[in-house]
């Protein structure tokens, strides 16, 4: 700890604070522009200025790391000059049009900040240039006459997504935010995470969907999660009238810190399906509205008697309805055999399977960050869970190494350091050969006994094609690595081998990837409840065995093609659902539900953090919620759903250690 | 037949005569005649040795000494020195290699007592630069042996320490000081940085020593990574300067193959490898922590400062980076003590300056002379005077980012502590010498059209205010100005100095507040009388509004 003071405040602080992050700590609030609590300090905007004794000019607070015994000042008629002078310049620079501008009125923070320094007008002329609008972007328009050089997008760009598109180009007073060499953003590398908007501390770069509509102070914001995926990443919703306006990444979560991607934060709120609003029965071959009576009578009045038949009844769940839900779900159909999730266990079937045996062995997500060498097995995480890919490629410039085996190409591959193409039924033997190496080599970092080094490794280079170089290389970078990573996706999951597992996992235990804070394994899984279902045991592929009726609860979620139509095969079919899909159009009932933002509920997300999602909007009137759907069909059908979701999750070892991520909500 | 103990060989190819060998013989005839030499010395002439930069040429046997270029002029004195007194006429010898630039020697006989002595200079012009065996010969890498086998590294750095040397990039910042900084700093892995990306306006003197004497630097940096404990460094040299970059290059090759670079030095277990890496163009990238961030691969922007690089520079790495004409003097003080270099110079700047003068005086090119000695006496003595016609009006001291002083402080000693007493900064060491038909709002407004160029865009005091700036100037410059602009001018340049990120921000203010210091009646006659008295600035009309 420091000692310091400010404004003759003394407080102590950790060593390593900057003198901006002190004065925070002192309540002491320093104005600045460029400076972002979860970006690296950049000292640009210069309004942070502060005097330091003994220093013959002010320094720049958000890069000035304390100092024992330092004195501070932040407040002198000087340093108040200084800082009109810099908002001045900054005013002068381009075209701040207040009046015109979408942030104008609080929400703008160099607004904010000349009102806080009793400016009135423009001191100095501005220079009356045109700058670009940049409306090429699907999501967000760029509009170089806000923007102040602050670089807070460049550095969200590389530091929370590590996609590096944004940059400067040119320098001096023709800086000009650019994407990649200069090409419109909607032509660029952009992936529309929106992260540069977030941090936008000017109307330069404006969301189009939410633009123009309303000031932060008038919407109401309510802290939740993205149902898109199993990362589960905390979101702050922004309503209003019933609607929400804007999705943010929400600063304070332990999952994502503020970032989301593309489908979190735009896709989430901009539905293009159409809504089913009332009941449907099919009638003479064509579905029609009915009451929601005559719909729970006729689904209660067929599904009854077949509830307490082994084969009676095949139900399918989505993995998007909430923890309660899906234990209701289970109840409801605990007399039937073939009760499953719309995932069929593929992501989660095998880990769960041999955390029966082994018990928690996955680590959490958080190691990502601290990860110095990342193996993703069969895993995209650019494409499919792109917050987890944030994590791992903006440590990339930072030393950390990616090897990415995967037997197609990936969005991944220009960026590991090592590819590896596999083939199919080769990954068992590339896993053998790696370990077989370690071990050869004597690289292990514990004694694991190998049968026939030479056989194993001879067997991986036939098997995958690959030279004995590229196999020792990838060994070598693995077992020497201090917190090596393994992912594993889709790609392995998906062959449903549980050996996979079980020799990946003797894998991570060679090279030290065990202690699952910082080095460890971790699968990636599918949907946000993912995990739920397979703790729920709801992970069975769906094959038909002479079921006469099939009761698909999917709420908001897509079905796939192939598991439609064999839906469809059954004689007869319910879907509870909100939107409409082939799926529905075959359905002999359909019960419309709630979409995600109607309904609240518990989630488990991919490291096993149980976490709650908000209702923030009304849903229509005709339609129920996911739950009630489910409860008002027990009733009818005697059937109890008594079981406490909290308790039933933990019928089955979990492959991940669960953990509870509650936060206070508003 | 008579016996001559001397014989003088003129070239006489057309290139030669059409520079003047011919008068050249002349004047060599009548030069020995006036020793009564012409029975004892004979002369000749030489076909073309295909050396164009140092024609005409002039071979004096039996010492086979190589003189070049030689003007008629100077036929008296090589006459006197070499036949008469019997001493090589080091002023006039040719240098074995090229260099793109004037080095100034002061001529003995010109009846002055030079106070000219080279220590960065040394070798450069004198030995071929492109053979390391001329560089031994001359004391070369003696001073790393010795520091490697009979220092430790705290001895060096309190040899430096003690020698008084400052930095030469243009902050006089003390060098033994910085050593121990970087050598006091935690780390295993240290650099050392040779800022040679010499790129004030009218600066060449580190370009000069990498093209004259490449292996100096090579020598000063593995001292500098012994003394701070590195065993990497770079020269950042500046991207234009090739020339300099490929005698470096097969300087760095040479040492390499004789041991002085590499592993086990000496036999000593001290390895030190260097790098070279250009610049792109960018003026800014001469800042240390912006030449860093090059060095990494990033955008050339000044980091902000603390944590400074002697804890936290490349790689994040503690890191030494040293001008070239600090490291420069590394060797000879090193190889001659402190004490020795303390007697050159002045007690609070001790040892020699190396300035680049340019302007309109009669000479101009490089000149080593002691600190401390006027501008007066740099004009006068080193510069041969102010070009016929010409007086003395404005001077700038140390490139762009120095000061522009009147004629009256051209008797201001030059050295760090009288010029920081001055609120004159010496800056790179560019002199350059303006006469009355200067036009000081002209050389603001193209000192600043400079600035704003070159700012980086990182801090908004430096990107907005040279732009705006250089405006208010510019319409000053045509005329248009008003008289509030100069208090405009005053207090961007006030808060530019007090806010900006880096020196080049911070110092960018300067020629304003200089303009303003010292000749705001010359701005305000561009002003209240819509003239410029110097005759230069090209006045518009004033647009008429209907």
């Amino acid at each position: 700890m420091v000692q310091i003071t400010i404004n003759g405040k003394q407080l102590e602080v950790p060593e390593g604070t900057t003198v901006l992050r002190a004065a925070e700590m002192a309540g002491i609030n320093i104005p600045r522009l460029c400076d972002h609590k979860e970006l690296t300090p950049y000292g640009g905007c210069r309004l942070c200025i502060v005097e330091v004794q003994g220093v013959r000019v002010p320094m720049a607070s958000c890069t000035l790391p304390v100092n024992n015994g330092m004195v501070v000042n932040t407040e002198s008629e000087a340093l108040k000059k200084s800082r009109k002078f810099i908002l001045s310049m900054l005013f002068s620079e381009r075209n701040h049009f207040c009046p015109f501008c979408q942030v104008s009125g609080g929400d703008c923070e160099l607004q904010n900040a000349a009102y806080d320094e009793e400016m009135t007008h423009w001191p100095i002329q501005p220079g009356w240039n045109n700058f670009v609008v940049d409306t090429s972007h699907p999501y967000f328009v760029l509009d170089n006459n806000r923007c102040i050089l602050c670089r807070r997008c460049v550095r969200a760009c590389a530091e929370m997504t590590g996609n590096f598109t944004l940059s400067v180009a040119e320098r001096g007073a023709k800086s000009m935010i650019v994407a990649d060499i200069d090409v419109p953003l909607g032509e660029s590398t952009c992936i529309k995470c929106g992260s540069c908007v977030q941090v936008c501390p000017t109307g330069a770069i404006i969301d189009r969907t939410s633009a123009y509509q309303m000031h932060d102070k008038d919407l109401t914001e309510v802290k939740s999660i993205c149902l898109g995926c199993s990362v589960g990443c905390s979101v702050k919703l922004m309503v209003r009238d019933n609607r929400i306006i804007r999705i943010e990444g929400d600063w304070d979560g332990s999952v994502n810190h503020g970032v989301l991607c593309e489908f979190g934060r735009y896709n989430a709120a901009n539905e293009t399906r159409r809504r089913i609003t009332a009941p449907m029965m099919k009638k003479n071959g064509k579905l029609e509205p009915v009451s929601w009576e005559e719909a729970l009578k006729a689904v209660s009045g067929k599904l009854a008697p077949l509830a307490s038949d082994k084969d009676g009844i095949a139900a399918i769940a989505s993995t998007r309805l909430s923890a309660e839900t899906l234990t209701a779900f289970k109840d409801l159909f605990a007399g039937n055999q073939l009760v499953t999730s719309v995932e069929e266990g593929i992501p989660t079937a095998v880990t769960s399977q041999f955390a029966q045996k082994q018990g928690t062995f996955e680590g959490k997500l958080d190691m990502l960050r601290t990860a110095d060498t990342v193996l993703c097995f069969g895993a995209n995480v650019g494409r499919t869970h792109m917050v987890a890919g944030f994590m791992l490629k903006r440590n990339m410039p930072k030393g950390t190494r990616l090897i990415n085996i995967n037997p197609e190409e990936n969005e991944l591959d220009d960026l590991a350091n090592l590819n590896i193409k596999t083939k199919s039924g080769s990954d068992l033997a590339l896993i053998r050969g790696l370990q077989a190496i370690i071990v050869k080599e004597g690289l292990g970092r514990s004694p694991v006994t190998i049968s026939d080094v030479g056989a194993c490794i001879d067997e991986a280079i036939r098997t995958i094609g690959i030279s004995l170089e590229q196999l020792t290389q990838t060994a070598r970078i693995l077992a020497n690595s201090i917190t090596p990573v393994i992912l594993i996706g889709k790609g392995i999951t998906s062959q449903r081998d549980q050996r996979l597992v079980e020799e990946l996992h003797k894998l991570a235990v060679l090279v030290g990837a065990v202690d699952n804070e910082r080095a460890g394994l971790l699968s990636i899984k599918g949907g946000i409840n993912s995990l739920t279902a397979a703790l729920l045991g709801l992970d069975e592929a769906f094959e038909l065995n002479g079921q006469k009726a099939v009761y698909v609860a999917l709420g908001d979620d897509f079905i796939s093609k192939s598991l439609a139509e064999r839906v469809s095969q059954a004689a007869y079919v319910v879907v509870q659902a909100s939107y409409e899909s082939t799926l529905t159009e075959q359905a002999d009932v359909v019960l419309p539900v709630t979409v995600w933002s109607e309904q609240e509920g518990h989630y488990i997300n991919l490291d096993g953090r149980i976490q709650k999602a908000e209702k923030v909007i009304a849903s229509p009137e005709n339609v129920y919620d996911n739950l009630t759907v489910l409860s008002e069909l027990a009733t009818r059908m005697n059937i109890s759903l008594e079981t406490n979701w909290e308790q039933a999750i933990l019928g089955r070892k979990s492959s991940v250690a669960l953990s509870l991520n509650y936060r206070s909500s508003n | 037949m008579q016996t001559k103990r001397a014989m003088i060989l003129v070239s006489n190819d057309p290139e030669s005569v059409r520079l003047g060998a011919d008068e050249l013989i002349q004047h060599l005839t009548e030069a020995l005649g006036a020793y009564d030499f012409q029975d004892e010395v004979e002369i000749s002439t030489l076909s073309n040795v295909g050396a164009s930069n140092i024609l005409p040429l002039v071979v004096v046997y039996p010492e086979a000494t190589v003189y070049g270029p030689v003007q008629a002029a100077d036929a008296r004195f090589l006459v006197e020195e070499h036949l008469y007194k019997g001493r090589i006429a080091t002023d006039l010898v040719a240098p074995p290699k090229q260099l793109s630039g004037n080095i100034g020697w002061l001529r003995a006989h010109k009846g002055y007592n030079p106070a000219e002595q080279r220590i960065v200079l040394e070798r450069a012009g004198r030995i071929d630069p492109e053979n390391i065996e001329e560089f031994i010969a001359e004391n070369g890498y003696q001073a790393l042996g010795k520091a490697l086998t009979e220092m430790t590294p705290e001895q060096v750095i309190e040899t430096i320490e003690k020698s008084g040397l400052q930095g030469r990039g243009g902050a006089g910042f003390p060098t033994g000081r910085k050593w121990k900084f970087v050598r006091m700093a935690h780390g295993n892995k240290k650099y050392v940085i040779c800022n040679a990306d010499e790129s004030e306006p009218g600066t060449f003197k580190d370009r000069i020593v990498l093209e004259g004497d490449p292996h100096t630097i090579l020598e000063a940096m593995a001292i500098a990574g012994y003394a701070v404990g590195a065993d990497e460094g770079y020269v950042y040299i500046r991207g234009e300067y090739g020339l300099a970059y490929r005698r470096l290059q097969h300087a760095i090759k040479q040492a390499e193959e004789f041991g002085f670079l590499g592993k086990n030095i000496f036999n000593t277990d001290f390895n030190f490898h260097i790098h070279l890496h250009t610049g792109a163009g960018a003026y800014v990238c001469g800042e240390e922590t912006a030449l860093i961030e090059s060095i990494e691969g990033k955008r050339g922007e000044p980091r902000s400062r603390p944590p400074y690089p002697v804890t936290h520079g490349l790689w994040n790495k503690p890191t030494l980076v040293n001008n070239v004409e600090t490291l420069a003097n590394i060797p000879a003080i090193i190889r001659h003590g402190a004490e020795w270099y303390r007697s050159f110079g002045t007690p609070s700047s001790p040892g020699t300056k190396v300035y680049t003068i340019i302007g309109n005086v009669n000479f101009t090119g490089v000149i080593e002379v002691p600190m401390g000695i006027t501008l007066r006496e740099v004009i006068n003595i080193y510069a041969k005077g102010m070009k016929p016609g010409s007086v003395l009006r404005i001077a700038q001291t140390g490139g762009s980012s120095g000061s522009i002083i009147p004629a009256s402080l051209q008797d201001t000693p030059m050295d760090f502590e009288s010029f920081r007493k001055a609120g004159v900064s010496l800056g790179s060491g560019a002199l350059l010498i303006c006469d009355q038909n200067t036009c000081i709002v002209d050389l603001v407004k193209v000192l600043l059209q400079f600035f704003r160029f070159e700012s980086c865009g990182k801090c908004t005091p430096c990107r907005v205010g040279t732009q705006r700036a250089y405006e208010i100037v510019d319409r000053i410059s045509q005329g248009h100005g008003q008289l509030d602009d100069l208090d405009v001018l005053i207090s961007l340049a006030q808060e530019m100095e007090r806010s900006a990120n880096c020196g080049l921000g911070q110092t960018a203010a300067v020629p304003i507040r200089d303009m303003l210091k010292h000749f705001r009646t010359e701005v305000e006659a561009h002003i209240r009388l819509g003239s410029c008295p110097a005759g230069i600035c090209e006045m518009l009309p004033e647009v008429e509004h209907v």
